[in-house]
């Protein structure tokens, strides 16, 4: 059964089972967060491009490479949501934009961090994590 | 002297263990507070037993209810130190100021009239001036704080007050847990001939609140954070402010008679007392007096003032870690905004919930606050009457650890 994320991703979900308990997570995803393979620099963080959320300032610019192919630049002041961010461009970047559009979270409940799922309106992650979505579909239409 | 023990054995919830195994250390109660066994009783005894609506029929169970909700009306507004006819059931404070605006301020300014308010205010206490200004044309002025001290600068007060009608200040500060000096803003704005109302939400809680001894036109208070249950408060004033208001919400209750032609309404408190109320609510905030009233509310705060000086003084000397407001201030809540250099406030919040330490993160609706302090964000430790040192010890040390590794 093929599992609701990309393969390539599973070695990172992997990483993330194997901490010994939440801290570590949280300390490898503030690692990812300074890999972040493609990076929103903060001069390009705009209005248009902010997800809005109590907590903390997050900016999404989502696009289509040379080849038709789904591009993500994230930035985020919190850490956790630039970490969690980081790995979903690992998942989307280089995937066609349908792909992209089914994606779920799933992986980040898999990698033991369930909270950044919460439906609490100030979440940061999943308020950019439905962005992605939603620009993936409409790149998919045009 | 308080048996912080004993207290504590009356908040179930206090005995929780969280999802991730470790036991929940609440320090949001500027937020919310916890409920005693004794509120959560008083409620369920009330759908269990004699649920109805009230002042609506004849039978037993309505008897019961309008008696519970008018028994617990007597007993808050007496916890006030006001008459129960001059307080008015809302859905806490929010809606209380909300009232003030529609009810009073709409029929008695005009524009050009001048609003005081202060940079420290809840969003509840400055959305509304603002929307009426847009509408009558007020003008709404903010007094600021003074930066080094957090505490609102009083000389600024007084020239804003040249002119005024209407001054709206908060007791004390959600934030910075600051103390204002109502007593002396009352008397200031009664000399320069303006009303005053006094946003309690974060006072109540902390000490021994009286109407008639304040001496303010309007006093917004709110039951969830002083042991009540959400979505109750209450809105209290005199008898002579309620004569100059006008309805804010209309239909069912209020009203005295309705026609095809139009309808009268009710006079006093029951104007403003709109469809069926929050009855369970009302017994429950009463049930919460109730239990408050064993303790003098000096004792609260004086307990509340110790965990919270050694909360302050601890947590500066963690490295990258700043205070706004001055928790060791005697007056002072207790409420602890911090910001750490590096670790942004949302992520510092995460995982300080990882240790079971509930805190707020945000701008904790005081944006215009945020922006006179010059951050986006803090994080806030506040405590009340079950906290205790041992919690703010493995909080401290949490908080070190947290420092240590994510800096």
């Amino acid at each position: 059964m093929s599992l609701p994320w990309p393969e390539h991703l599973d070695d990172i979900v992997e990483e993330f089972k194997e901490c010994f308990d939440s801290m570590e997570r949280y300390e490898l995803l503030f690692e990812y967060a300074r890999k972040n393979p493609r990076p929103l620099p903060e001069e390009e963080w705009t209005e248009g491009n902010q997800i809005l959320g109590c907590q903390s300032r997050a900016h999404v610019v989502c696009s289509l490479n040379e080849d038709g192919l789904f591009i993500l630049r994230s930035g985020a002041d919190a850490q956790i949501v630039q970490g969690l961010m980081s790995i979903t461009a690992i998942a989307v970047n280089g995937q066609k934009p349908d792909v992209v559009s089914k994606l779920t979270p799933a992986y980040v409940e898999e990698m033991g961090l369930k909270a950044a799922l919460s439906p609490n309106r100030a979440n940061g992650f999943l308020n950019m994590f439905n962005r992605v979505i939603k620009e993936a579909e409409i790149l998919s239409e045009s | 002297m308080l048996d912080i023990e004993a207290i504590r054995s009356d908040f179930p919830i206090l005995g929780r263990v969280l999802p991730n195994g470790k036991k929940l250390v609440y320090f949001d109660n500027a937020a919310t507070s916890q409920k005693p066994q004794c509120v959560i009783d008083a409620m369920s005894n009330f759908y269990e037993n004699y649920n109805s609506n009230a002042h609506r029929a004849n039978h037993t169970l309505a008897d019961e209810a309008s008696s519970a909700l008018e028994n617990a009306r007597n007993k808050i507004s007496g916890f006030f130190g006001a008459e129960p006819e001059n307080m008015i059931y809302t859905s806490g404070a929010t809606e209380a100021i909300n009232l003030v605006s529609y009810g009073w301020a709409k029929n008695n300014l005009n524009s050009g009239d001048v609003i005081v308010i202060t940079e420290m205010e809840h969003h509840a206490d400055i959305v509304p001036w603002q929307e009426l200004s847009k509408e009558k044309g007020v003008e709404v002025r903010y007094v600021p704080i003074n930066n080094d001290t957090f505490e609102l600068d009083m000389q600024a007060f007084q020239i804003a007050l040249e002119g005024a009608k209407l001054v709206c200040v908060t007791h004390t500060s959600n934030v910075l847990g600051v103390r204002n000096p109502v007593e002396e803003i009352i008397k200031m704005a009664k000399n320069n001939g303006c009303k005053v109302l006094i946003d309690c939400a974060q006072g109540a809680p902390h000490e021994k609140i009286n109407f008639e001894k304040l001496g303010a036109d309007f006093l917004a208070i709110s039951a969830h954070k002083m042991a009540g249950p959400t979505g109750i408060g209450c809105l209290l004033t005199s008898k002579e402010r309620i004569q100059e208001m006008g309805p804010f919400m209309t239909g069912g209750s209020m009203i005295e008679t309705v026609t095809t032609d139009g309808s009268t309404f009710k006079d006093g408190h029951a104007m403003f007392e709109t469809g069926t109320p929050r009855i369970a609510e009302a017994i429950g905030w009463g049930a919460a007096v109730e239990w408050l009233e064993q303790f003098k509310m000096e004792d609260i705060h004086n307990h509340v003032h110790q965990i919270a000086s050694y909360a302050g003084s601890e947590m500066k000397k963690i490295p990258g870690i700043k205070i706004f407001g001055d928790p060791t201030n005697k007056d002072s809540s207790g409420a602890v905004s911090f910001l750490h250099e590096t670790i942004q406030s949302q992520d510092l919040a995460l995982l300080l919930d990882q240790g079971g330490y509930a805190v707020r993160t945000g701008h904790h609706c005081a944006q215009p606050l945020m922006d006179a302090l010059g951050v986006p964000s803090t994080n806030r430790a506040s405590f009340w009457i079950y906290n205790t040192k041992e919690e703010v010890e493995g909080f401290i040390d949490h908080l070190k650890y947290i420092c240590e590794r994510f800096a």
